[in-house]
């Protein structure tokens, strides 16, 4: 890719290469440099945003075990629809929604009815069916690839988060570790990311990558250097096989490097969100013991995120694969979300997962209104997002991937349509949304895992 | 060198002893003498192939090509299940015409001896070359260990997830996020930094401060020669400590502060993946290789404590005599020590590192408070405490059959258990009881012993608002037998739709009218009779004989015509079947202790232990010094290169 850059006397103060260097030490990675460019003129921004402009930002939510089908797909299609009892908390929100009728996952088709309907839910490929020795996606998330693409421009390339632990213990019954139920986040076909599942967590490590110590970068170069080179030792004395291992810790490490460099490089930093992080959004160490609260927090966990952008990409698992969670603290419901979801068309059953199915809609409109209200210089950050919402099947006595329960909300910085019901014909490719959302992401991507076109309509 | 040639060799004798085992199998004991290759493939023909050919088998095995013993040890894992299924009177289904039972037992012990045979023809090999980060019960361990404070190091750290046999030491799903690095080292940051805060740690790790006959450098080199081997857990070489030297020298160089320059080396120390990993040296390619003794030091550390090795074993590894089979099980012995105090109550001990992972992730009781809660409406008594003392039953049962050598079978039918105080009055237990659980002598109206008596096994195979037959049945086959049924085919008819008409009123009756359907008969026919033997117990292991006005009905008969009532004669059911049961344990603990999935290979010293417990009273500790003596445990082979 070629990058014109125009050197601006008064742009904000690039660094000189000599002193980058006597800052972060020799063991600067070379492609780093790039980040020595005036941001103005990187690569991102030759295609197509001005200057300034508030980035783009991009959010996939997860939850398990379908929905209710017949309360789910709005009336009418086009700009004239009319939201379905399921999706009406999103009411006030509906010139930002844009609803998806007839995707399906066909790599998901096959295997068990959970497992691989949530590991290939964002990846579009058929999971390797293993108890772990041959653990693989095949592929990659989507939110990955967007994550590789804007890594460098904020302190952290993206946050994967939950609230339930990873599912103890490997499903004999049906040949999958659950592993794979608890993920949705895949950097490589054998890298699941793992989640963040603390807001207090998540805070500080938010925090801590916005606000370095002033001083400290020489000493934690110097400490890098030293596990990096144990890491290198270990990686020779190893076997073949055994490297990758050792090779996925060293990238780790890395990470950390990459972003004291960038530290070093502060002043350059093109884009100035209106608000930085603030202690005092801070939630506390103790998670709070009630769902409810658990899924708030972590919901503005998302929005402070890209508020201060501090990272412009992040996932979120209401739910693990077969999750059995009892929503009985809802009203009209007593059993949990897996048994409640196995319906078998028992109107009561159905009744309570509609419930079930409601409360995680308010959620997502709880977040969504929460970014709506967040304004940059030019609108607000829900205009700047892309938040997708969905569910690997879609009715839960039948785990089918046709027809998925796909929403995607936002204005992807004015690429996307929003405010409408689209209605694709039978079995159209999700991964066709998610090449269109790469695209209006900036990657520059029109094809994504298994799809076949970019989805018409989806782009302005 | 010596010591190695002489392991080699004698690691090749037990293998082929093991074979000699395996082909006189049909001469021992009371077992049926098995099939001829011919009478097998006719029996197959007779009994199976009318369903199970072509792709459309009723989504089980493709029988119809099956002709020589080959084709068994060509898919042991399917031959395993047609074993047990055939073996269990599941297959065929009850409405075709069944084999004499002669034949029929004939027919499995031929599978079985195949099996044996295939996996032993190539002597016992073991797995390749350890690599594994720590996973995050361990790093807890260690750094707690390593720094001798008692602190959880590991609490911001990602939970795992399982591989392999079901446990989150698997290496093959101990990936590393990106996240990692950052996490480790805030974590040793401030773990290092707790344990410098008291004089007393403080000087502990800090061995040496420089003074006027010392120099920072000398001092520095002191703290490192105590600190990096441990933290190591082998010697260090000269090359190695200069490193860490040279980084503590940089440090101090700046600011001239010794104690923060040594925190910052040990920091790093903390944060090198010869820390954080488990690894072993790779051997010559396809050659069966002992591992070291620092490597032995730390596999039994690992297996046994979930923790880093202590002095004594290190010291012994140093010496070279940890491969001494008399060292080892005097280590073993050792390692599973644990002090009852004066009140009757167990003390802490290092052992709990392995009952607690081990058992809470066999059992599935780790999602007791995690996936599984019950329903408030129901457990309206439900506390901390109680959930605590259903967590730590099975744990402290397991840790007492461990360190007094009691044998296994206490797992399926027991006279005694551990209760804490509301678990007492859980279970309407007599005595003194705080907030620890402690040992009760059970006697019959207490309606407990064994694992099928355990509130935390009761409710995590139950639903959040009411116990399920099925689950609690599958659970059994999984778990105690590791028998896990097939999962439902895929186009079942729903239980709603089937029913029809009859509305049945109870759960019982529901669960009759599906099992009417001989799709689901066969797996269910087998699941939820032994679920309705457990019916008394409610959903947190509460004992009742009624559900409203209902009087609970137990009585379950499996599809081989066994009939039983509840509980008791479930578990005599059950210990009918100890073979099995303790097969399957042997192959989790084998599992666990290797920290990977078992092979096919690995099922050949399985069943040589199996065998030994049966000869030795099914002790805990012969399991436990069989595994740590056995070639998968001591030896390592790595793979010749491919391509």
């Amino acid at each position: 890719m070629s990058v014109t850059v125009r050197p601006r006397v008064n742009s904000q103060n690039p660094l000189s290469r000599r002193s980058l260097l006597r800052g972060t030490g020799a063991a600067l990675a070379l492609p780093w440099l790039e980040a020595m460019m005036p941001k103005q003129v990187s690569a991102a921004e030759n295609e197509g945003q001005t200057p300034g402009d508030a980035p783009i930002r991009m959010a996939a939510l997860f939850v398990p075990n379908g929905v209710h089908q017949e309360m789910w797909t709005p009336k009418g299609v086009g700009r004239d629809f009319k939201l379905s009892p399921t999706l009406q908390p999103l009411a006030s929100l509906r010139d930002q929604l844009s609803v998806f009728t007839n995707l399906w996952n066909q790599g998901s088709n096959v295997g068990d009815g959970h497992y691989v309907k949530t590991s290939g839910f964002l990846t579009c490929t058929t999971i390797n069916k293993s108890l772990g020795i041959d653990l693989n996606c095949n592929g990659r998330s989507m939110d990955q690839v967007a994550a590789e693409h804007a890594a460098k421009q904020t302190p952290i390339p993206s946050l994967e988060l939950g609230i339930d632990p990873v599912t103890t213990g490997v499903d004999t019954n049906v040949g999958y570790t659950r592993v794979y139920g608890s993920h949705i986040a895949w950097s490589g076909p054998t890298s699941p990311l793992a989640r963040e599942l603390n807001p207090g967590l998540v805070f500080e490590r938010l925090f801590r990558a916005a606000n370095p110590k002033t001083g400290s970068g020489a000493r934690d170069q110097l400490l890098l250097d030293r596990v990096l080179g144990d890491a290198s030792e270990l990686k020779r004395s190893l076997g073949a096989s055994d490297r990758q291992r050792m090779d996925e810790y060293l990238q780790s490490v890395r990470s950390i490097e990459k972003r004291l460099q960038s530290q070093q490089l502060e002043g350059v930093k093109h884009w100035q969100p209106l608000v930085d992080l603030d202690l005092a959004d801070r939630p506390s160490d103790q998670r709070p013991d009630q769902y409810v609260e658990q899924v708030r927090l972590m919901l503005d966990m998302i929005a402070l995120a890209f508020q201060t952008d501090t990272t412009r990409v992040c996932t979120f698992m209401f739910g693990n694969a077969v999750s059995g969670r009892s929503f009985s603290f809802l009203d009209g419901v007593s059993g949990g979300h897996h048994d409640t979801s196995h319906h078998q068309n028992n109107q009561d059953k159905l009744r309570q997962y509609q419930l079930i199915n409601l409360w995680h809609i308010e959620q997502y409109a709880y977040l969504l209104n929460k970014l709506a209200g967040m304004q940059e210089r030019d609108g607000s950050v829900l205009d700047h997002s892309m938040i997708l919402y969905g569910s690997g099947l879609r009715d839960g006595n039948s785990h089918s991937p046709h027809n998925l329960p796909i929403l995607l909300a936002g204005r992807g910085g004015g690429r996307i349509a929003a405010g409408q019901h689209l209605e694709c014909s039978r079995d159209t490719p999700l991964a066709n949304l998610y090449a269109s959302m790469l695209n209006a992401f900036g990657t520059g991507a029109t094809r994504f895992a298994d799809s076949t076109e970019m989805l018409p309509g989806v782009l302005v | 060198m010596k010591p190695r040639s002489n392991l080699t060799a004698c690691a090749k004798l037990n293998a082929a002893l093991l074979v000699a085992a395996f082909s006189s199998l049909s001469a021992t004991a009371d077992e049926p003498a098995p099939l001829t290759e011919s009478a097998a493939v006719e029996f197959v023909r007779d009994h199976c192939i009318e369903c199970h050919q072509g792709e459309d088998a009723e989504s089980g095995p493709d029988l119809s090509l099956f002709s020589t013993a080959k084709d068994v040890s060509n898919s042991i894992d399917v031959w395993n299940q047609i074993a047990t299924r055939v073996g269990e009177r599941q297959m065929p289904p009850q409405e075709s015409e069944q084999p004499p039972a002669e034949l029929r037992s004939q027919f499995v012990a031929w599978i079985r001896q195949t099996i044996f045979a295939a996996v032993c023809d190539d002597g016992v090999s073991p797995g390749p070359p350890m690599i594994r980060r720590m996973n995050r019960t361990e790093y807890a361990n260690t750094v707690r260990d390593l720094l001798g404070i008692p602190i959880n190091a590991a609490h911001a750290l990602p939970v795992d997830g399982a591989g392999g046999e079901g446990f989150d030491n698997a290496s093959e799903t101990l990936f590393i996020s990106p996240i990692y690095a950052e996490k480790y080292l805030q974590a040793a940051q401030s773990a290092i930094g707790h344990a410098l805060k008291d004089p007393g740690d403080r000087k502990r790790i800090i061995v040496a401060d420089p003074s006027e006959q010392r120099s920072p450098q000398q001092a520095a080199r002191m703290v490192l020669d105590a600190f990096l081997p441990r933290a190591f857990r082998r010697s260090v070489s000269e090359e190695e400590s200069q490193h860490y030297l040279d980084l503590f020298t940089q440090a101090f160089d700046e600011d001239g502060a010794y104690s923060s320059a040594i925190e910052f080396t040990l920091v790093a120390a903390m944060v090198s993946p010869k820390f954080l990993f488990l690894y072993e040296q790779p051997g010559k390619p396809g050659e069966l290789t002992p591992i070291s003794h620092y490597e032995l030091a730390s596999r039994l550390s690992y297996f046994l404590w979930a923790s880093m090795p202590d002095a004594e074993l290190l010291r012994l590894a140093a010496e070279e005599k940890l491969h001494d089979e008399q060292v080892l099980a005097e280590q073993v012995k050792r390692m599973l020590r644990s002090e009852i105090d004066g009140g009757g109550l167990r003390r802490d001990s290092k052992v709990r590192g392995f009952a607690t992972s081990f058992v809470e992730q066999w059992l599935g009781t780790r999602a007791l408070g995690r996936e599984f809660k019950p329903d408030p409406s129901i457990a309206t008594r439900y506390d901390s405490e109680l959930e605590g003392g259903m967590k730590y039953e099975p744990i402290f049962f397991f840790e007492d059959l461990l360190a007094e050598n009691r044998s296994l079978l206490n797992l399926i039918e027991s006279d005694f258990t551990y209760v804490n105080r509301r678990l007492a009055q859980h279970y309407g237990v007599r005595g003194e009881f705080r907030e620890q659980p402690k040992r009760v002598e059970l006697q019959a109206a207490h309606h407990r012993g064994g694992l099928l008596g355990m509130g935390a096994v009761l409710a995590v195979s139950s639903l959040p608002h009411r116990t399920s037959p099925v689950l609690r049945g599958k659970w059994i086959l999984e778990t105690m037998l590791g028998t896990p049924p097939p999962p439902p085919p895929p186009d079942v008819p729903s239980l709603e739709e089937n029913a029809g008409a009859l509305k049945p009123s109870s759960l019982r009756k529901q669960l009759e009218v599906h099992r009417a359907n001989p799709v689901c008969a066969t797996c269910h026919d087998a699941m939820d009779p032994l679920g309705f033997g457990l019916e008394n117990y409610d959903v947190l292991g509460g004992w009742r004989t009624r559900v409203g006005v209902a009087r609970i009905d137990t009585v379950g008969k499996l599809p081989g015509g066994e009939q039983f009532n509840g509980p008791v004669e479930l578990k005599q059911l059950l210990l009918k079947r100890k073979e099995q049961f303790v097969r399957n344990l042997t192959r989790k603990v084998l599992g666990f202790s290797l920290a990977r999935g078992l092979t096919n290979e690995d099922l050949c010293v399985v069943e040589s232990i199996v065998r030994k417990l049966a000869a030795e009273d099914y002790r805990a500790q012969t399991l436990m010094t069989e595994i740590v003596k056995s070639v998968p445990f001591r030896y390592k082979q790595t793979h010749p290169p491919t391509e």
